[in-house]
């Protein structure tokens, strides 16, 4: 090469040249040796060696030139040699969170119906053996975009769990979240689509299983180092109406309105204890929903009369027993300002027998020790709730506890412990009874019931 | 029988001479609008029989045009993607950087304004839009003014890669088609903010900035320490040969990192 150029080329010129022949064999044996050394510490650490790499150009050790040759041939190493490298992932992605958890639980549980006065109790027993797979996949995008998805095993929204049943069945699996997310800046958030809820809440109102569907906004205000303020607000698409086959609010596309205002203050010494209160208010349109939406108790019909004020929070002390330690009291309640109507009008109860009962309240004690994300931590959770027939939506209240039915009171007990910092051990029980006895409506005919939940999960 | 066998070999030589001097550059249009041309021209006065077809249509089309094997040099003004470099690798292209020049870009403010230094901190929040005054960086009070290359320049995205964590621009900032619109802006308006390649900071009316104390000069830029800087590629499929390492020579030969300066880049090395 040098020679082919010497006609052309000034004194100067392949003096230059010679120049780089020479640095061409210095740089051969330096990067031999460097390229050696970053192999050697493993093939998934060449690609983190830029840092590395602009410290020795720093340090005099590479030049500039030399620095990118070894870039390049780290690059290679890292495409050619591992997993990781043989991805493309889009250049957009900033961060791409592959989890989930599978959970195996034994089930029983009883429940016994309400019959007419002067009938009997029957008892209605059913042990299963079930399990519950969740795959999600989330994404970070650059300016302040996500997406994602999630899927499930099981095609209730309220729950994922599948029931081991024939050995000659296969289970399917179904897309439980969908969503775009946006967030301009720090204060100010968007999610469209089927999500992750928003809403501080219990299962004494919204299922934890159910991903609703809709357009939520958050706003977050930082009113100091201790304090914050959120405001949000989730436009729900609870039901798709075909408007030319019906007529007056049948036709109607069924929309849920649900705002709520969240103030977190952390107080103690080291700022790890927390109070957290919820206000909320959650409406819907004048639509109907046409079939029962969930597998278990669910109301199909008028959406009508289901105007709630919510209050919620709880307060936890950090620390309060020793390092790690924590207890927590905690609270959840709904008012049906329109209870009457509810109760009367939608689900045509007896006035003369039956009050429009329209409160819905939940008190509990939790200790833990530990995040519950470490070998050896534990949890256990008490609490106390009352639900009135008219006090809470059927359509999105807890599957489990009463068996989604109204017209109920009573506990709920529920232990953890990790057995690994992935695995988790886990039992439930809630034992609950009836509140104005001899109500035959399908969503208040409950008399007691029980249920056991003992659930190992691995979470990946 | 042997002078027409003579003659044939001699008339095949003649004819695929000019093809085996023709050299195909695609690529970045930071280096391709000015700089190569101009190198090819220098070149082509030493080398007659040497033609060139330079297309400059983004440091991307260079780089897969070494992959295709359509171009013998591929100009880039960034780095190639390890998705780029995998792309080629499967194709049996060894992906080879050559470091051809720097590009430093200065912030410039008016002459005017009493500030002489920012962080780059500083630099990220008033292009961002999360500074709006210049008395909140230290200046006498008044309204930012900030202007920028228009979307299309690659020093548009490249600014924002370098100076503000890929955050995207104030919406209040005036897009500029170059940098002598920049330049002229700025020198006008008393509360304007911008920038330039190296060789538009002495332009009148201009005070260029130092940031984290460093001035953009070419020995900061050298020594890495001006934060604003990059380094500018040809990429070649393995060690270039014939015409190719040729131009890659003369464009790395003092010769050639004179034109660098001239076209406004920062030569590799430090030159006489």
């Amino acid at each position: 090469m040098v020679c082919a150029c010497f006609g052309l080329m000034t004194g100067a010129d392949l003096q230059h040249s010679q120049h780089r022949t020479d640095i061409m064999l210095n740089l051969k044996s330096k990067l031999l040796a460097i390229t050696a050394a970053l192999l050697c510490a493993g093939a998934a650490f060449a690609q983190d060696s830029g840092a590395l790499i602009d410290l020795l150009v720093k340090k005099g050790v590479l030049n500039n030139q030399e620095a990118e040759d070894l870039r390049v041939e780290l690059t290679k190493d890292f495409v050619a040699n591992t997993s990781a490298g043989k991805l493309n992932l889009s250049s957009s992605i900033v961060d791409f969170k592959l989890s989930g958890d599978m959970r195996m639980r034994y089930e029983y549980n009883n429940q016994a119906p309400e019959i007419a006065a002067g009938g009997f109790l029957l008892k209605n027993e059913t042990s299963r053996q079930r399990f519950r797979f969740r795959f999600n996949g989330d994404v970070t995008l650059q300016k302040g975009w996500t997406t994602g998805f999630a899927l499930e095993s099981g095609q209730a929204s309220d729950s994922a769990n599948q029931t081991f049943t024939s050995a000659a069945d296969d289970y399917g699996v179904f897309l439980a979240r969908a969503y775009v997310g946006w967030q301009p800046n720090r204060n100010l958030a968007f999610v469209l689509g089927k999500q992750k809820n928003i809403m501080y809440t219990t299962d004494l109102r919204w299922d934890a299983d159910i991903n609703p569907q809709g357009l939520s906004e958050i706003y977050k205000y930082f009113l100091g180092p201790k304090d914050t303020l959120e405001v949000r607000a989730m436009q729900h698409f609870m039901d798709d109406r075909t408007e030319a086959n019906n007529a007056g609010p049948a036709r109607r596309d069924t929309f849920m309105f649900e705002n709520q205002a969240v103030y977190t203050h952390w107080f103690a010494p080291d700022n790890l204890s927390s109070l957290i209160v919820a206000v909320g208010f959650n409406k819907y349109n004048q639509s109907t929903i046409p079939t029962a939406p969930l597998g278990t108790a669910s109301f199909a019909g008028s959406v009508r009369a289901q105007d709630y004020l919510t209050f919620a929070g709880e307060v936890n002390w950090a620390n309060l027993n020793g390092a790690g330690t924590a207890f927590k009291l905690y609270w959840d309640s709904s008012y049906n300002t329109t209870a009457n109507t509810r109760a009367y009008r939608v689900y045509n109860l007896n006035r003369s027998l039956f009050s429009a009962d329209g409160k819905a309240w939940l008190a509990g004690i939790g200790y833990s020790y530990g995040t519950g994300k470490v070998q050896g931590d534990y949890s256990a959770k008490l609490d106390y709730r009352s639900v009135g027939i008219a006090a809470t939506d059927p359509n999105i209240n807890d599957s489990d506890w009463g068996f989604s039915k109204d017209n109920q009171k009573g506990f709920e007990l529920s232990l953890v412990y990790n057995v690994t910092d992935f695995t988790t051990f886990g039992i439930k029980y809630f034992d609950t009874k009836i509140i104005q006895p001899g109500m035959t409506f399908s969503l208040g005919n409950l008399n007691h019931s029980q249920e056991l939940l003992v659930d190992l999960v691995v979470k990946f | 029988m042997n002078k027409s066998i003579l003659f044939l070999a001699a008339a095949i030589f003649a004819a695929s001479a000019p093809a085996a001097d023709k050299l195909v550059i695609k690529g970045s249009d930071t280096l391709g609008a000015k700089l190569v041309p101009m190198l090819a021209e220098e070149y082509k006065a030493a080398n007659p029989g040497t033609t060139f077809e330079i297309a400059a249509e983004g440091s991307t089309t260079g780089i897969a045009a070494v992959t295709d094997s359509t171009a013998q040099i591929g100009m880039s003004s960034r780095r190639a993607k390890p998705t780029e470099i995998s792309a080629a690798t499967a194709k049996g292209v060894s992906m080879k950087p050559t470091i051809v020049a720097y590009d430093g870009i200065g912030v410039i403010v008016n002459q005017g304004n009493p500030l002489t230094t920012l962080t780059k901190r500083q630099v990220e929040q008033i292009f961002a839009g999360d500074i709006k005054d210049w008395s909140q960086v230290g200046g006498s009070a008044g309204p930012i003014s900030i202007y920028t290359r228009n979307t299309s320049s690659g020093t548009y995205s490249d600014f924002k890669d370098l100076a503000m964590k890929k955050r995207d621009y104030a919406s209040s900032s005036q897009k500029m088609a170059g940098n002598e619109q920049i330049a002229s802006e700025v020198a006008k308006n008393a509360n304007g903010i911008g920038y330039v390649g190296l060789a538009y900071l002495s332009d009148p009316g201009l005070k260029t900035l130092s940031i984290e104390g460093s001035m953009p000069n070419e020995a900061s830029v050298l020594a890495g320490k001006y934060p604003y800087s990059r380094p500018t590629f040809y990429y070649t499929n393995g060690e270039a040969t014939g015409v190719a390492a040729k131009f890659i020579d003369f464009t790395l030969s003092d010769a050639g990192q004179k034109v660098v300066r001239k076209v406004g880049f920062v030569p590799v090395r430090p030159l006489n």
